[in-house]
């Protein structure tokens, strides 16, 4: 992994993802139709897939369930890959296109349905201080663009050129979706902050 | 973005202590098995140098044969500065929809969206030039004299896009909507440019409402049709 991968993981707190170059020769090998490779990528990328699904859904099934479309989508276009280049950001390419698909769908069959009931998610962070909001209910107030760019750089620990890749959006966008972003979480860090002192 | 903003280190301290879910393993079992039932080897995508080849190529055997076919009576019509003013523009939009077209058959290839938007921007200028290197002219067949050259024009869309969209199944659409539109675009002007070399109606209307309407309506059915069809292999999955 190169250094300014590294510090950027560092910094990021975001759990570091698997070797650059392992992936890239994995991906050729799934290509040739290399079973071993094809279940290493699997182990090795979907932990990533589903954090990013779950990350921006905060819902467990739904994004299960995504993680398998993405894996039939990346399947039918592993011929796309070129060796040599990245895999993170055609693998998240296309893992946005699920997300971006599966919530069309899911709306189309919202208008359809009549809501009975709507139960919380289970919190799913395994934040120390509780009176300080989770990661999900913070980034959850945020527009869909920004908690995307958000999941990617932090979570995910995409460097800012991949996310411009993997959202086909220039660097200079992103950086603004994060500035943008990280100008709403202070408020709402700052208020969350605010509650924290009245309350004691 | 250099400096790490304030707001990123409280962030981190609330992802160091986030436990991140696994993967059910069920499923994780389950996707491993679907993937290896289905494994064959497959040859990489060309480069894109390739592909552009193709789409030009393309475009240009159908032009020639529609050129040859349709006759060149507009081309001869034309001044020296009206057939700057109009292939320059055409060239330069033809060439930025394919390079769109290619960049959109991978994920996450850059300047995808952009090139087409660009594209776009100069397809409008030339709208705004039209104005003024053509002149209005009273024409007491508008409709007819125009439907001529419309059917014309989709004579040789139509081909074009068909070995388009040939070209266009080796690759892989992300956004099924904008590379429909795009190719769609392109077929388009294909019928446009045969119709420049084609029609000698010098008529501003004419040009603008008939000749640019081929690239419109395929621009239209490239998007409904790839969507379409993108919609019913998602939804059969």
């Amino acid at each position: 992994m190169d250094r300014s991968r590294e510090q950027q993981m560092e910094g990021s707190g975001a759990v570091p993802g698997p070797e650059f170059t392992a992936l890239e020769q994995l991906m050729v090998r799934y290509q040739q139709a290399d079973a071993a490779a094809a279940t290493a990528l699997i182990e090795q990328l979907s932990p990533l897939l589903y954090r990013f699904f779950a990350a921006q859904l905060g819902n467990r099934d739904d994004a299960s369930d995504m993680l398998q479309d993405a894996w039939l989508r990346i399947h039918r276009a592993r011929h796309t890959y070129r060796a040599g280049e990245p895999v993170l950001p055609w693998v998240y390419a296309i893992a946005r296109c699920v997300r971006v698909d599966s919530y069309r769908k899911r709306r189309r069959i919202a208008v359809r349905e009549v809501v009975v009931d709507v139960l919380p998610e289970p919190a799913t962070a395994g934040d120390a201080s509780a009176d300080l909001p989770s990661f999900d209910q913070l980034i959850a107030d945020l527009p869909a663009s920004q908690r995307e760019v958000l999941t990617l750089l932090k979570v995910n620990g995409l460097s800012l050129e991949e996310v411009a890749q993997a959202t086909s959006s220039s660097v200079g966008s992103v950086k603004q979706k994060a500035h943008r972003a990280y100008e709403r979480l202070r408020s709402l860090l700052r208020s969350s902050y605010v509650r924290r002192g009245t309350a004691s | 973005m250099r400096n790490r903003e304030p707001i990123e280190s409280e962030m981190d301290e609330l992802l160091s202590g986030r436990q991140f879910l696994p993967v059910p393993p069920d499923r994780l079992k389950r996707i491993e098995a679907a993937v290896t039932a289905d494994l064959k080897p497959v040859r990489p995508m060309a480069s894109d140098g390739v592909y552009f080849a193709a789409f030009g190529g393309v475009f240009l055997a159908v032009w020639i044969i529609g050129c040859y076919m349709a006759g060149q009576r507009g081309w001869h019509a034309l001044s020296d500065i009206q057939r700057i003013a109009v292939f320059a523009p055409l060239a330069v939009t033809t060439a930025l929809l394919a390079f769109s077209v290619v960049r959109q058959m991978r994920p996450a290839a850059k300047y995808a969206r952009s090139s087409a938007r660009l594209s776009a921007g100069v397809f409008v200028l030339l709208l705004l030039i039209m104005p003024v290197i053509f002149q209005p002219a009273r024409e007491l067949a508008f409709v007819r004299n125009g439907m001529a050259c419309f059917r014309t024009g989709m004579r040789f869309a139509i081909p074009a896009a068909f070995f388009f969209a040939l070209l266009l199944l080796r690759g892989a659409a992300l956004s099924p909507a904008l590379i429909g539109a795009t190719a769609g675009g392109l077929a388009g002007l294909v019928g446009l440019a045969v119709l420049e070399i084609h029609c000698p109606n010098l008529n501003v209307y004419h040009i603008v409402v008939w000749h640019v309407s081929v690239t419109l309506v395929c621009v239209v059915a490239g998007l409904i049709f790839s969507s379409v069809t993108f919609r019913r292999s998602t939804s059969n999955q």
